[in-house]
């Protein structure tokens, strides 16, 4: 089992290097993300109420 | 320029830079109690700056309500204050979830702390001025002049008291120059990321601002009073 975990652990290196950082890194972008999604969105819909 | 895009995609690729090059870019391990998280002056300090940015603009169109008494000003000034208001309570929260564990306390009555949640709650003041007052001219016309007075507490609470005295922010007693604007006591790894996301952020608190401004505005047109 142990081995097995090492094994996944070296095929998803960039997930798991330095104290899982990029793990961090890639949920804070995800969020990032929904968030200018979400307001683009409100941009959009008063753009139409404008028009 | 309230509906031209390039700026809010550059906003998004700032934040991107920031949220992505911040967690990997070098940082000067300066002791055991610090080590990583000096990186919070990537998303810390800039909603700082964006506030003092955004209250700028809220009291440049203060005044500019002032001198014409277009109720579009009015909408303008009241709703940059809006969101300087939500960065400076970001920034307070943040600040203290910080201070917790690289201070021991969230709260630890450092001079800055206290200036800030004094001048923050100055300007919970401004929108209890407007939200008391019914006459739409009046209200316009008092937190206008509110925000001009609110805008110069900033002088004393944040820019000068805390630095007369011992800090635990940088630039308290002893230390040379402006903090915010001297930015050699930063690394220069540090530097490329830094401002970049000061703008970044400040761009995104500006564009939410705008939509704001926009649905207001749609709300007067409506209503027949523009």
């Amino acid at each position: 089992m142990i081995q097995l975990l090492q094994t996944t652990a070296a095929d998803n290196s960039f997930m798991l290097r330095d104290g899982k950082i990029f793990l961090v890194m890639t949920v804070v972008c995800i969020v990032l993300v929904g968030l200018f999604l979400y307001v683009a969105s409100i941009d959009k819909k008063i753009s139409q109420l404008e028009k | 320029m309230l509906r031209a895009k390039w700026w809010k995609i550059l906003s998004f690729v700032l934040l991107l830079y920031t949220c992505t090059y911040g967690f990997i870019v070098k940082v000067p391990k300066l002791d055991d109690r610090m080590r990583e998280s000096i990186r919070n002056m990537f998303f810390h300090v800039p909603m700082w700056f964006g506030m003092m940015i955004l209250f700028f603009v809220s009291l440049v169109y203060a005044i500019k309500y002032l001198r014409n008494a277009n109720p579009v000003h009015d909408v303008y000034s009241n709703a940059f204050a809006t969101m300087g208001l939500v960065f400076g309570v970001l920034g307070i929260i943040t600040g203290a979830l910080w201070a917790n564990y690289q201070w021991g306390s969230p709260w630890v009555g450092d001079p800055k702390q206290n200036g800030a949640a004094i001048a923050l709650l100055i300007y919970f003041a401004y929108f209890v001025l407007r939200g008391s007052l019914l006459d739409t001219e009046k209200r316009a016309r008092l937190s206008a002049v509110y925000n001009v007075f609110s805008f110069f507490m900033l002088f004393p609470t944040l820019w000068i008291l805390p630095r007369l005295t011992e800090s635990l922010h940088p630039g308290g007693q002893g230390s040379e120059g402006n903090p915010g604007i001297n930015g050699k006591d930063m690394s220069a790894n540090m530097r490329t990321v830094f401002y970049p996301a000061v703008i970044g952020w400040t761009l995104l608190g500006v564009w939410i601002t705008t939509l704001q401004i926009r649905l207001q505005l749609f709300k007067l047109k409506k209503e027949g009073l523009l």
